[in-house]
C-alpha cells in the first residue's frame, strides 16, 4: 500500500476516532499548553525587556555613547577626541561616600553612590524628582548651600526631609528634591549605596574626589545625527583601549541588565523546559491510557485488514492534532497573559519594557512543545504495532516487550537531540542548557528507577508479611506493588518538581546561611576605603588603642586594568575570565605580608627596585592559563607598566577579607597616587562609636558596614532564589496536574477495588484509610527521592560551581517531603469519593 | 418450614435510568432455608442477578422487605451491610472480580483478614490448595486464565465458611470443562461446609442440581419447582 494511501485510510479513521471529542486528552492538553505557555511567557517577557532596552538605549545609557575611566579623568588627548567626534560631551564622576545628617548634636550616616554632573547631563531623559523641577535648579540649591538630590530609599533610611542640610566630605549641602527617577540608572553597575546627585564643582572644596579616590569618571557622547556607532567604537578602542577606556554605545546601553536579563529569560527558560518534560510525563500517560482503551478498536481494525503503519499513522494523526491544539492554546496564552499583565509587569521592572507580541519567542515555544508532545507520545504510540487481532477473542494480557521497536528509539533519540541542541543554541548559554538536559534526563531516569525500586521493595514488603493483619496497610502496599503503574505516574509526576524545588530550597538557604550567619563570624565589621596616606597614622591610632577592636588591616590600593599578556590582548589569552572584565585593585608591597601563603615563587627582596614585578593570585592564574615567568600589562591611571609574574599566592576572598589578585613590589608603583584600604574587626556594639569617630575626623573617609553588604547581597541572592522557585513552582503546577491526571485516570480501578472490598466486607472508613496511605506513601517516596535528587544536585552546584559548603537543610527538607505527601493526599482523596459512594452490585455488574 | 435464613418479603427495586425509573423487581416474596441449594434461572433481564444482589446486601431494595439471618438488610447502612457480608456471606461473580493489584493468596486472604483471623495467610493458602491453585499463590489475576480466577474467587468466597454462599453465573465466561470444574467445586465447598447456596445460572444442568429453582420473568416470580434433586 503507498504511503498516499495509507495517510488517506488513517486519516479518514483519525477524524472518526476524533468525533468522540477531546474529553480523554484532557491532561494531554492541560500539560502541552501549560508548559508551552511558560515557556512562551518568559520568552515573550525577556524579548519584550531586550526591545525595551534597545529602543531606549539612548536613555538609558544617557548619551548615544559613553567612554569610562578608572580612577582618572580623561586625559587632554582623550577629551580632544571626544569634543572632535561629538556635538555635546558631558563628564561624570562616580564614586561611594558617607552622607552625614547632623540633628539635635547626634549625626546619622549612609552609605551612597555619589555622582557628580555638570551642567549639560542628562544629555538623554530627564531626571525624575519630588518635587517635580529640573535637575540643574534643584542641584542650584539656596542661597547658602550648594543642593543635591537623593535617592528616596536613602531619604526614608535616614529620615531626611527636603530643605535640610546634610554633609558630603566637609561640604554641606541643601536637600532640594527626592530622587524618584533616574534614567541611566539601569547603566551604572553594582552599587552598595542609593545614588545622590550633585554638581561636580560644588564638590571642589568637599576634601572628596582627591588624588587617589577609588572612582570612575564617564563621559557621554551626543554624536551628530547620522554617525555610525560600530565606526565611532573602533576608533575609540583603538585609539584608548590600552589607556584603560571602556566603551558603551546606545547599541546596547545597559549591558549588565541585558545580560541579566538574557541570562535569567534563558534560565527560566530551561526551568521551563524541566516543566515541559513533566507535562510529558503526562502527555505520555494519556497517549498510553487512550490507547489502552482503543486495543478493542485497534484489534478490530486489524481483524478488518488495516496494517499496522496505518494503524500507527492512524494515532500519530491524532496525536498530532492535539499536539497543534495544545501548542496553539499554549502559544496564544504565553503570549496574552504578558499583555495582559502589562501594567504590573511594568511597573514592578526597573528597566523600560515593550511589551508586545514577540514571534520568535512564540515560535521557540511552540517548537519546545511540539517536540516534547512527540518524544513523550511516540513511545506508547510505537506500542500500537503489539495489538493483534486475536486481542479480541483472548486477553492480550500485559505481555509485549517493554522497549519498542529500534526504529522508534531512533526517532525518539534524534528528536530529543533536536531538542537540546535548539534549548542550547537559542538559551545563548549551552553549557548551562546541555547541564540542564542532562539534569532533567538524569532526575528523570533516577525518578523512573526509584519507582521501579518503591513498588519492589512494596512487593517484598508484603511477601514477608508486612501490613498483614492490617488490611489498610497491606492493600496499600499491594496497590503500590502491583501490576498497576500509578507508583510510576505518582513518583514522576511530582518527583521532578519537587527535585528542582529541593534543589534551589537547599542551594539559597545554605547561601544565605553561608553570608547571613557564617560569613558575619569571620567578616569584618567595615571596609575603609580612601584612606589618604597622611590619614593613615591617626586613622590606626584610633582603632589600635581600642580593646573593643580586635584586629585592623591595611593595604594601599590603587585600581587598573589588565591589558595584555605576554604582549597579546588580554582577551585573545584568557578569554572573558573575570580578572580582565573590568578594573581590579592592585596593592604593593615590600615583604610578604604575614597571612599571605605563597603557592609558588618568592616575594622580592626588601630591597627590590628592579623592573616591576607582580605577585599573582594562585587558583586565577591556573583558570586564565598563566604562570610565572608570564608578563602582564597593567594600565593604572592611564599609564601602562609591564611586570613580570614572580609568584603565585592563594587568596582566600571567603571572609570578605583583604583579597588582591594583584601585588607589586612599591618602585613598581613609586609616585601613582593611590589611597589605602583598611578592614577593621571590631565587637558589634562598638561599630556605631568607630564610625562616628573616624568619619567625624576624616570625612572623606568612606565606610561600607560589611552586614549591610551582606544584607544587600542576601537580598539579590532571595531575588534569584524566588524567580527560580517561581519557575520551579510552575513546573510543580505541571506535575500536580498530571497527577491529578493520574488520579483521575485511576480512579476507575478505585471504584472497582472499593466495590470488591465492599463486598469481602470492608468498611467505607477502612478502605479510606488505605486509599489515603497509599497517597501517603507514595507522596512520601516521591518527596524523598525528590529530597536526594535535589539535594545531590544543590551540592554539586555549592560544591562545585560555588566552591561553597554544604550541609542539608532540614526545614526545606521537611517541606519537600510534607508537600510530597500533601500533593498526592490532596489528589488521592479528591478522587476517592466516587469509590466510596458508589453501590458494589452496580460497579461490580457494569464490569461483568 | 425451618427458620428461612433469607426473607424476601414484597421485595422492590427500581433504578433510575436515562429514561425515567426502570422497575427492576416487583414485590418479590420468597424464603430460603438453611443449607438449602437455590437456583434462579430466568431469561436474560428477568432480575435474577439483581435479586441476587438483594440478597447480598449489594443492591439495596428500594421496596418491601430483605431479611437475612433474621437481619434486616433494608435498614443498614453500608459499612453495617459489608460487615454483615464479612461474617454471613460469600459472593461468587460471573466476572471473578478479584483485585487485580493482589495476588492470588492475597485475594482469598483478604476477607479473613477483614474478619480479623490472626491466621488469614495460612487459611487462605489452604483454601487455595483445596481448589488446586497451591502452586499459583503469588500470581496476579492477569497471570492467570478465566478458569484458575474463578477458582480463586471460589476460595476467597469460602474462605470465611460464610452461612450463605451466593453465585451469579459463576460459569458465565467460562469453557464447558472449566465450567464443569468450577460447578463441582461449589458444591463440593457448599457439600463440606454446609453453607445455604443460592445460584443464578443459565445453565439447566446446573439448576438440576439444585434442591429447589426459581424461575424469574419480568422481575417477578413466574414459577417454583421444588426439589427437583431429590425428585431425579
Amino acid at each position: 500500500m503507498s504511503i498516499a494511501t495509507t495517510l488517506g485510510h488513517a486519516g479518514r479513521i483519525a477524524r472518526r476516532e476524533l468525533r468522540g471529542g477531546l474529553g480523554a486528552f484532557r491532561i494531554f492538553l492541560l500539560c502541552l499548553a501549560l508548559g508551552v505557555m511558560a515557556i512562551a511567557a518568559v520568552g515573550t517577557v525577556r524579548a519584550s525587556i531586550e526591545d525595551g532596552l534597545e529602543r531606549e538605549g539612548a536613555v538609558i545609557l544617557g548619551g548615544d555613547a559613553e567612554m569610562r575611566f578608572t580612577y582618572r579623568f580623561a586625559s587632554e588627548e582623550e577629551y580632544a577626541w571626544m569634543r572632535g567626534a561629538a556635538d555635546r560631551v558631558s563628564e561624570i564622576a562616580d564614586f561611594r561616600s558617607m552622607v552625614v545628617v547632623t540633628r539635635d548634636g547626634a549625626e546619622e550616616r549612609g552609605l551612597t553612590q555619589l555622582k557628580a554632573v555638570d551642567t549639560v547631563y542628562p544629555l538623554e531623559g530627564e531626571v525624575g524628582l519630588d518635587p517635580p523641577m529640573p535637575l540643574h535648579e534643584a542641584l542650584k540649591g539656596s542661597a547658602q548651600y550648594p543642593g543635591v538630590v537623593i535617592h528616596s530609599v536613602l531619604v526614608d533610611r535616614l529620615g531626611l526631609d527636603v530643605g535640610e542640610v546634610v554633609r558630603f566630605g566637609t561640604k554641606d549641602f541643601v536637600l532640594s528634591a527626592v530622587l524618584v527617577d533616574e534614567p541611566d540608572a539601569s547603566s551604572a553597575g553594582f552599587a552598595l549605596g542609593p545614588r545622590s546627585i550633585v554638581f561636580r564643582e560644588d564638590l571642589r572644596d568637599s576634601g572628596l574626589l582627591t588624588p587617589g579616590t577609588l572612582f570612575e569618571s564617564h563621559y557621554r557622547l551626543d554624536f551628530p545625527d547620522g554617525t555610525d556607532l560600530e565606526t565611532m567604537r573602533r576608533e575609540a578602542v583603538g585609539l584608548f583601549r590600552n589607556a584603560g577606556m571602556r566603551w558603551t554605545d546606545a547599541r546596547n546601553g545597559a549591558p549588565g541588565v541585558q545580560e541579566f536579563v538574557e541570562r535569567i529569560g534563558a534560565f527560566l527558560v530551561l526551568v521551563g523546559l524541566a516543566g515541559l518534560a513533566v507535562g510529558g510525563v503526562g502527555i505520555s500517560a494519556s497517549v498510553r491510557a487512550y490507547l489502552g482503551g482503543k486495543t478493542a478498536t485497534i484489534a478490530t481494525l486489524r481483524t478488518l485488514g488495516a496494517d499496522r503503519s496505518t494503524i500507527f499513522a492512524t494515532y500519530l494523526i491524532q496525536i498530532a492534532v492535539l499536539t497543534a491544539i495544545g501548542v496553539t492554546a499554549g502559544v496564544i496564552l504565553g503570549a496574552a497573559v504578558p499583555l495582559a499583565l502589562s501594567p504590573i509587569i511594568e511597573a514592578s521592572l526597573p528597566v523600560p519594557i515593550a511589551l508586545s507580541v514577540q514571534w520568535a519567542a512564540l515560535a521557540e515555544a511552540a517548537f519546545y512543545g511540539t517536540l516534547t508532545a512527540l518524544i513523550f507520545a511516540l513511545w506508547p504510540l510505537a506500542r500500537t504495532e503489539d495489538v493483534r487481532a486475536a486481542t479480541l477473542f483472548r486477553d492480550g494480557g500485559r505481555g509485549g516487550a517493554f522497549l519498542p521497536r529500534a526504529r522508534y528509539l531512533v526517532v525518539i533519540a534524534a528528536l530529543t537531540a533536536a531538542l537540546v541542541g535548539l534549548a542550547a543554541w537559542l538559551s545563548g548559554i549551552p553549557t548551562l542548557a546541555l547541564w540542564s538536559a542532562a539534569g532533567i534526563a538524569g532526575a528523570l531516569a533516577v525518578l523512573v528507577l526509584a519507582s521501579m525500586a518503591l513498588r519492589a521493595a512494596a512487593r517484598y514488603a508484603a511477601r514477608k508479611g508486612v501490613g498483614r493483619g492490617r488490611p489498610a496497610l497491606r492493600w496499600a502496599l499491594a496497590a503500590i506493588g502491583g501490576p498497576r503503574e500509578e507508583a510510576a505516574s505518582v513518583i514522576l509526576s511530582l518527583g521532578l518538581g519537587l527535585t528542582v524545588l529541593a534543589a534551589v530550597g537547599q542551594i539559597d538557604r545554605n547561601l544565605r546561611n553561608a553570608i547571613q550567619s557564617d560569613l558575619p563570624d569571620v567578616a569584618p565589621s567595615y571596609f575603609f576605603v580612601d584612606i589618604q596616606n597622611d590619614q593613615l597614622p591617626g586613622f590606626l591610632d584610633r582603632l589600635e588603642n581600642d580593646p573593643q577592636v580586635s584586629q585592623v588591616e591595611t593595604a594601599p590600593m590603587l585600581r587598573g586594568v589588565i591589558t595584555q599578556i605576554n604582549g597579546q590582548p588580554a582577551r585573545e589569552v584568557a578569554g572573558d575570565h573575570w580578572v580582565i572584565q573590568g578594573d581590579r585593585g592592585i596593592t604593593y608591597s615590600a615583604t610578604k605580608p604575614d597571612n599571605v601563603d605563597m603557592a609558588d615563587g618568592e616575594w622580592w627582596p626588601e630591597d627590590y627596585s628592579g623592573p616591576p614585578l607582580v605577585s599573582f593570585a594562585a587558583e586565577e592564574a591556573a583558570e586564565m592559563g598563566i604562570g610565572i615567568g608570564d608578563r602582564i600589562t597593567l594600565n593604572i591611571l592611564g599609564r601602562d607598566i609591564a611586570a613580570e609574574i614572580s609568584s603565585l599566592r592563594v587568596v582566600d576572598f571567603s571572609n570578605a577579607g583583604i583579597g588582591f589578585i594583584l601585588s607589586m613590589n612599591p618602585s613598581a608603583l613609586a609616585g601613582a597616587p593611590h589611597t589605602h584600604i583598611a578592614t577593621v574587626y571590631a565587637s558589634e556594639q562598638s561599630e556605631a562609636q568607630i564610625l562616628r569617630d573616624l568619619a567625624s575626623a576624616y570625612p572623606n573617609i568612606t565606610a561600607i558596614r560589611v552586614r549591610d553588604a551582606i544584607d544587600n547581597v542576601a537580598r539579590i541572592l532571595g531575588g534569584l532564589a524566588a524567580a527560580t522557585s517561581w519557575g520551579a513552582g510552575a513546573t510543580l503546577l505541571t506535575g500536580f496536574i498530571v497527577l491529578i491526571g493520574a488520579a483521575a485516570a485511576g480512579e476507575r480501578a478505585r471504584v472497582y477495588e472499593a466495590a470488591v472490598l465492599k463486598t469481602l466486607g470492608a468498611s467505607r472508613g477502612r478502605i479510606l484509610g488505605s486509599f489515603a496511605l497509599r497517597s501517603v506513601l507514595l507522596g512520601g517516596a516521591a518527596g524523598l527521592v525528590a529530597l536526594a535528587a535535589g539535594a545531590a544536585g544543590g551540592w554539586g552546584v555549592l560544591t562545585y560551581v560555588m566552591e561553597s559548603d554544604f550541609s542539608l537543610v532540614w526545614g526545606s527538607a521537611l517541606t519537600i517531603i510534607l508537600g510530597g505527601i500533601t500533593a498526592t493526599l490532596v489528589a488521592g482523596l479528591w478522587f476517592a469519593w466516587r469509590p466510596l459512594a458508589a453501590r458494589p452490585a452496580r460497579v461490580l455488574r457494569s464490569a461483568d | 418450614m425451618a427458620d428461612p435464613i433469607l426473607s424476601l418479603r414484597d421485595a422492590r427495586l427500581t433504578l433510575d435510568g436515562n429514561a425515567g425509573p426502570v422497575d427492576i423487581l416487583h414485590g418479590i416474596t420468597m424464603d430460603v432455608t438453611r443449607g438449602e441449594t437455590l437456583g434462579l434461572i430466568g431469561p436474560s433481564g428477568s432480575g435474577k442477578s439483581s435479586l441476587l444482589m438483594l440478597m447480598g446486601g449489594l443492591e439495596r431494595a428500594t421496596g418491601g422487605e430483605v431479611k437475612a439471618l433474621g437481619a434486616d438488610l433494608t435498614a443498614m447502612d453500608e459499612d453495617q451491610l459489608a460487615r454483615f457480608r464479612r461474617d454471613h456471606m460469600g459472593v461468587v461473580f460471573q466476572s471473578f472480580h478479584l483485585i487485580p493489584t493482589m495476588t492470588a493468596l492475597e485475594n482469598v486472604a483478604t476477607p479473613l483478614e477483614l474478619a480479623g483471623h490472626r491466621d488469614a495467610f495460612d487459611r487462605a493458602a489452604a483454601e487455595l490448595q483445596a481448589v488446586g491453585l497451591g502452586h499459583r499463590a503469588d500470581h496476579y489475576p492477569s497471570q492467570m486464565s478465566g478458569g484458575e480466577q474463578q477458582r480463586v474467587a471460589l476460595a476467597r468466597a469460602a474462605a470465611p465458611r460464610p452461612d450463605l454462599l451466593l453465585a451469579d453465573e459463576p460459569t458465565g465466561n467460562l469453557d464447558g470443562s472449566n465450567g464443569e470444574a468450577i460447578m463441582e467445586l461449589l458444591f463440593g465447598l457448599r457439600d463440606r461446609h454446609g453453607a445455604t447456596l443460592v445460584l443464578v445460572t443459565h445453565a439447566p444442568e446446573l439448576a438440576k442440581r439444585c434442591d429447589r429453582v426459581v424461575r424469574l420473568r419480568d422481575g417477578r416470580v413466574d414459577s417454583e419447582e421444588a426439589a427437583l434433586r431429590a425428585a431425579e
